[in-house]
């Protein structure tokens, strides 16, 4: 290291440029994080067709206070993954609501399903006291339905 | 310059890694945008509590009655007057009668055996015309 230009060369041997090199590692870091912290739906989607309604409207609940109740084209129900009769209804679903009173049912019926059987889940979630429910249903134009 | 032994080459024998933090933020920002959460949807309502009986006068009751084969009839309170709608016509039924008597309530009574879509297509028109007071139930057949 010799003198060059008469001694008035920079002292400092700090870098003046912002270190970009951790900038990659952070990037990471914040990738991995909202991967790890994502929550997805605890539950599978069932193979059904959901009615179409004009009046669909998106439910403002959080995905904890929400619980899928599946009925298919055949009446048998599904609550978290788990085949339930009728009559075991009102019991999965009690110690949930009692856990959780703001919890929404979202009744995911299938169009096709006899009225029968949806009556019967209303008056099973009505004797385990859940009240508020959600008829889930798919957004349809009017002018889908016209051509219907 | 030209200095025996000295590499030739000034291509850098490091990965340039400057441009690995664009890679990740790119990663990232588009997972964020491409992310979609299934946004829950439907058609919501409050049932009755199980001991929640309410009389409700004739004069009030929109009979709304849903057939097996999806037919919709609708009666007005005690009149006998029965008249077959398509399920759009129900909007402006409700609005009408809403319009008439403010204490209007739907009572939807759906066949045992109609699909569930008939019963959400008359739940639907009664929602989209603003309607909350709605009454759920099973004709008696």
């Amino acid at each position: 290291m010799s003198v060059r230009s008469g001694g008035l060369e920079r002292k400092s041997k700090a870098a003046t440029e912002i270190p970009s090199s951790s900038m990659a590692d952070i990037a990471f870091l914040l990738l991995i994080f909202f991967m790890v912290s994502t929550v997805f739906r605890a539950d599978k989607d069932r193979p059904i067709e959901f009615a179409g309604a004009e009046a669909t409207e998106k439910m403002d609940e959080k995905q904890k206070d929400i619980l899928n109740v599946w009925m298919e084209s055949n009446g048998a129900v599904f609550i978290n993954d788990l085949v339930r009769t009728m009559d075991e209804v009102s019991d999965a679903v009690y110690p949930q609501i009692v856990g959780n009173p703001n919890l929404v049912i979202s009744i995911r019926s299938d169009r096709n399903v006899p009225y029968n059987y949806v009556d019967q889940l209303q008056k099973e979630l009505v004797s385990a006291g859940a009240l508020k429910v959600v008829f889930a249903t798919e957004l349809e134009k009017s002018m889908t339905r016209q051509r219907r | 310059m030209a200095v025996l032994g000295n590499k030739k080459s000034k291509v850098s024998d490091e990965i340039p890694s400057s441009s690995m933090a664009d890679i990740a933020f790119l990663l990232l920002i588009f997972f964020l945008v491409t992310t979609t959460f299934p946004k829950d949807k439907g058609l919501s309502l409050v049932l009755p509590e199980e001991s929640e009986q309410i009389e409700v006068s004739q004069k009030n009751i929109l009979h709304v009655i849903v057939n097996s084969d999806g037919r919709i009839v609708v009666r007005y309170g005690d009149s006998p007057q029965e008249q077959t709608v398509p399920a759009d016509n129900l909007k402006s039924i409700w609005r009408q009668g809403v319009s008439e008597n403010p204490n209007l309530i739907a009572s939807v009574k759906t066949h045992p055996d109609a699909s569930y879509r008939f019963m959400i297509d008359v739940l639907d028109a009664l929602k989209a015309a603003g309607s909350d007071r709605i009454s759920l139930g099973l004709l008696e057949v």
